[in-house]
């Protein structure tokens, strides 16, 4: 077994077992736990295909960033919270619908695109390539992106600023 | 000597040697570390520190390895298991990383990665969830305000942290940390980019959970923070990441603001060397000289102060390179 090999391995490995516990998890600090490390999973599925540069990208803003948010809304909410039960069978239904039909599209979209490119093929993407694509061919959509990071940010001020003024009435 | 570089060459013993000589040098340089930490304490308090040890007390450290590893390691009752004993072993996945692509010399360097020093940020978010792991897996309300804390205290920092480099990263067009070292053959940056060496300095303090900033651990109030729980090898595992990490963010900040391995007379490691101990030992003045800093004043000092200026620094900068 190669060194790539083994890599793709690993990573497959951390990805599912981590999304397994992160589903089947009793307490949800464990479920965060899991979530944390199937992102770390797919950062090592980036550096199989040979991208280091979205592999860093994706520990720094999911494992570092999101995750930690995650931790933040756990301790909020307290962590002894028990697990949801009372779901309805047919809204399990439908959502697990939704989510498995999305995750085939994006397969057979996957499937269709790389049909046709040599499956040998190397593509090493560096930072300066997609700083360029950025500001360039998809300057729409990211500026879109800042803007609705804007309006979360603003959104987020506001709330924190009425409920610290409801605080201040009693 | 061809031999050797032979020998080296191949990919398998060059990992071999090279995390050998990682896992050397964290112990020793923990070692030497904690010995100076307690004559530099001494010293500042006008006392003389450990001298009964060894001349001068330098193997009180060993002693004191010694004593830690024939403790007991002690698993208190109610402690969730797995979350508790993987946070001393996770704190280590970030120091062994940014071994990897810090350039001691010109070629002293196990591998250099294009992004290097995405590599560490990125994995140095790790140390913060190793924290809150071993924060709640205590199950101690001591350990868990601690290791809250600290993710707060990371939040706050990690972004002027980032801002800083970038504004560097601007000048020299590279991630790639022996880019940035060679680029500064002529002049330092600390010289053009004073402003953002002292918020990545700050930052990098922060980060390391030292004095003043060291509310995670602040003994006076939380016993001892995050690692209350911990004993025996499992306490020193934390202790080792401590130090190790502050050797690594003064590396950080030579490589990025002091010219690196760069300097006349003396092989490029020793000056390295020479360069990141001198900022560890800046560090270990500042803890004996600031107090430590409150909550609210800890977040404000980032939010207020920090991060705008490190948002001016980076205008500036991009605004004057294009000029």
């Amino acid at each position: 077994m190669s060194i790539g090999e083994s890599i793709f391995l690993l990573a497959i490995a951390a990805t599912m077992g981590g999304a397994l516990t992160a589903v089947f998890a009793r307490s949800i600090v464990h479920a965060m736990m899991g979530l944390i490390t199937a992102l770390f999973g797919i950062a090592g599925l980036y550096v199989y295909l040979n991208n280091t540069f979205l592999a860093m990208m994706q520990i720094l803003i999911y494992v570092g960033a999101i995750s930690i948010l995650i931790a933040f809304a756990i301790m909020l909410l307290g962590p002894d919270s028990k697990k949801y039960t009372g779901f309805s069978v047919p809204g399990k239904l439908i959502s697990a619908l939704a989510v498995a039909a999305v995750s085939v599209v994006m397969f057979v979209r996957f499937i269709l695109t790389n049909l046709k490119g040599d499956p040998h093929a190397v593509y090493a993407v560096t930072a300066k390539d997609l700083g360029r694509i950025f500001t360039d061919r998809l300057v729409l959509p990211f500026e879109l992106i800042s803007l609705l990071l804007v309006v979360a940010i603003i959104g987020a001020v506001m709330l924190s600023i009425s409920s610290r003024n409801s605080r201040g009435d009693k | 000597m061809e031999q050797i570089l032979k020998i080296l060459d191949i990919e398998g013993v060059r990992l071999a040697v090279g995390l050998l000589a990682v896992f050397l040098f964290v112990v020793v340089n923990a070692l030497i570390l904690t010995w100076a930490e307690r004559k530099v304490a001494g010293h500042m308090q006008l006392r003389i520190g450990p001298k009964e040890v060894g001349p001068y007390g330098l193997i009180q450290p060993l002693a004191d390895a010694m004593k830690l590893l024939g403790k007991e390691i002690i698993t208190p009752r109610n402690v969730d298991k797995p979350i508790f004993y993987l946070g001393p072993i996770m704190i280590f996945i970030p120091v062994l990383v940014a071994f990897v692509v810090i350039p001691f010399d010109s070629y002293l360097q196990v591998r250099d990665i294009n992004v290097g020093i995405l590599v560490i940020l990125a994995f140095s978010s790790f140390t913060v969830l190793s924290i809150l792991m071993a924060g709640w897996g205590s199950n101690n309300k001591y350990s868990l305000i601690g290791s809250i804390r600290s993710i707060a205290q990371s939040v706050a920092y990690e972004i002027p942290l980032l801002l800083s480099l970038l504004a560097v990263i601007m000048m020299t067009n590279s991630l790639s940390l022996k880019d940035v070292v060679v680029a500064q053959k002529g002049i330092w940056f600390i010289f053009l980019q004073p402003v953002a060496f002292i918020i990545y300095f700050i930052a990098a303090v922060a980060e390391t959970n030292r004095t003043p900033f060291d509310l995670p651990e602040a003994e006076s109030e939380l016993v001892a923070g995050y690692h209350t729980e911990y004993s025996g090898m499992m306490f020193a595992l934390f202790f080792l990441a401590e130090y190790t990490n502050m050797f690594i963010v003064s590396a950080i900040t030579v490589t990025f603001f002091l010219g690196g391995y760069q300097g006349p007379f003396l092989p490029g490691i020793v000056w390295f060397l020479l360069k990141s101990y001198f900022l560890v030992f800046v560090m270990m003045w500042f803890r004996w000289t600031f107090p430590r800093v409150r909550f609210d004043q800890l977040l404000n000092i980032s939010w207020k102060a920090l991060i705008p200026l490190s948002f001016i620094n980076l205008l500036v900068t991009g605004g004057l390179l294009k000029l």
